[in-house]
């Protein structure tokens, strides 16, 4: 298998304090792997490296063969048209409606007006809420906007998903959905890393875990081996 | 298409969500550029004028009243003949003495005391175009003083030399003042993209976050610099236009400087169209220099 993602031997501190320390992770193409740690382990500053909005201090970081902290500066938006993002706060624009919100990545990428509505149809109708294309997302619930929120990171067919405690604002009801969602998109062939502390995800997935505390890398292993499924 | 949609759509809901700012922007510069423009007028009328004075002098050959006409027909041929010379009027001791009459007929008496007809001969000389400056002139006036048969050669030049020094300074208070406003408008424009990047940082954060290139980010509020000061510069032409007019009317009902006010021009319109671009050139500069100043956030 080839490996899409390769952290190897990163360091990062802020003030002194070490918010990951020599971790060192390889993701191979068509994994989901769960990303867990209690708050301020070190798990977000992992993803933000991934799409180059940070820099290790120490180490290098390699995303679908491209060395991340060798990137020029304009060369970082065309790695973030490859991953997808979902975070835990949506970060969906108020003013435009649930279709231009999933439509966006396609706008800054110059795709056809044909092929926006094609993708950003199919986007909304896998994750479930394309009768709401027109509506404001303010109107919708956590969970819908969540949806869009995914939506919007897999319009246009990323290699690599990345959530940021995309649960974080649901109960364990709608918990359980996105997890589903997640599967899915994962199951069509995109690597999906979910970087989480919630009990109810790890519950619901069976798959590669990987734990950080205080930016150490402290076990790799499926998850259920663990918790004795 | 959409891509260009989307740019203009955001430029125009920034101009829509800071509409306070906007119109503030463009009233403020708006009257700046008027200041300047104020300036810009003035020194394009007396540059106007004075081209037109200059179009105007005329140099007097005086004659020695001793001159013979065969002389004085050599003389006239010569100076025809001169490439310096555009024109050249031959007036008589008679004709002077009758244009002084018409001209000054209360003071015809001073004349008369005298018996003899005092006034020289003349010839009235217009230079070609191209040897109408002060330099040309003098040097061509030096030259015919010398020759045989001339009593003296007289042009006024000196008060066309006054305004031509006039002109230069209300060009150089235009420059300074223009500099100094124009940095005033840039500052203006600045800061409302300023306070549009603060409003929209979420956006910006979101777009980046979806691969969106510096530049792509950037566009709207270009855009939107370039338009508020295209807005401006295209104000401060309609303030200073109702200005001027209101100033032409008044000098024409006063009466005093009646026949000036046909003289008095405003902009061209390609000068017009030019400061409009020059409008949208500083709002660019504006949003550069704000972009430059707080940036879009790290790529």
């Amino acid at each position: 298998m080839d490996a899409i993602i390769q952290v190897i031997h990163v360091s990062k501190w802020y003030d002194r304090r070490a918010a990951l320390s020599d971790v060192t992770i390889e993701i191979e193409k068509g994994d989901f792997v769960l990303l867990m740690g209690p708050s301020g382990a070190g798990k977000s500053t992992l993803l933000r490296m991934l799409i180059g909005e940070e820099q290790p201090d120490e180490g290098q970081v390699f995303v679908h063969g491209k060395n991340v902290t060798k990137l020029k500066q304009s060369e970082i938006p065309y790695l973030r048209r490859k991953i997808g993002s979902v975070s835990q706060d949506f970060r969906l624009l108020s003013k435009k409606s649930v279709f231009d919100n999933v439509a966006l990545p396609l706008v800054v990428q110059g795709v056809s007006e044909k092929d926006i509505r094609r993708k950003v149809t199919e986007a909304l109708r896998a994750v479930g809420v394309d009768h709401k294309k027109d509506q404001s997302p303010n109107s919708l619930s956590a969970g819908e906007q969540q949806r869009v929120c995914i939506a919007r990171a897999i319009v246009n067919g990323p290699v690599v998903l990345l959530a940021d405690e995309p649960t974080g604002n649901l109960d364990p009801e709608r918990t359980g959905e996105i997890i589903e969602l997640f599967k899915l998109i994962n199951a069509r062939g995109t690597t999906v890393i979910v970087a989480t502390h919630d009990p109810h995800v790890m519950k619901q997935i069976n798959r590669r875990a990987v734990t950080l505390v205080q930016g150490v890398l402290m076990e790799e292993g499926r998850l259920a081996e663990r918790v004795g499924v | 298409m959409r891509r260009l949609v989307y740019i203009v759509r955001e430029a125009w809901a920034n101009m829509r969500a800071n509409r306070t700012t906007t119109i503030v922007a463009i009233l403020t510069t708006a009257f700046t550029l008027a200041c300047v423009g104020i300036f810009l007028l003035l020194y394009v009328n007396l540059r106007n004028a004075a081209g037109w004075l200059q179009e105007d002098v005329k140099i007097m050959v005086y004659l020695e009243d001793s001159v013979q006409a065969a002389r004085r027909q050599a003389l006239e041929k010569e100076l025809k003949s001169d490439r310096m010379v555009f024109g050249v009027l031959f007036v008589s001791k008679e004709q002077a003495l009758g244009e002084f009459r018409a001209q000054f007929p209360a003071e015809t008496h001073l004349l008369e005391g005298l018996g003899e007809n005092p006034l020289p001969a003349s010839f009235v000389v217009t230079l070609a175009p191209n040897y109408r400056s002060p330099q040309s002139m003098k040097g061509w006036a030096e030259r015919v003083q010398t020759m045989e048969g001339v009593a003296k050669v007289d042009y006024n030049q000196e008060w066309i030399n006054v305004l031509a020094e006039l002109i230069g300074y209300i060009e150089l208070a235009a420059i300074g003042v223009g500099l100094l406003l124009s940095a005033a408008s840039v500052t203006i424009i600045g800061n409302t993209i300023r306070l549009a990047l603060s409003t929209r940082r979420e956006e910006i954060e979101i777009l980046r976050s979806v691969g969106a290139t510096r530049t792509f980010i950037r566009i709207p509020y270009f855009l939107e610099g370039a338009v508020l000061g295209a807005f401006g510069s295209a104000l401060s032409l309609g303030i200073l236009k109702v200005g001027f007019e209101l100033f032409r009317q008044q000098m024409q009902s006063a009466g005093r400087f009646s026949g000036i006010e046909s003289l008095l021009s405003f902009f061209p319109f390609s000068l017009c169209i030019a400061l409009v671009m020059a409008g949208m050139g500083l709002g660019l500069a504006g949003s550069v220099v704000s972009l430059l100043r707080v940036g879009e956030g790290r790529a």
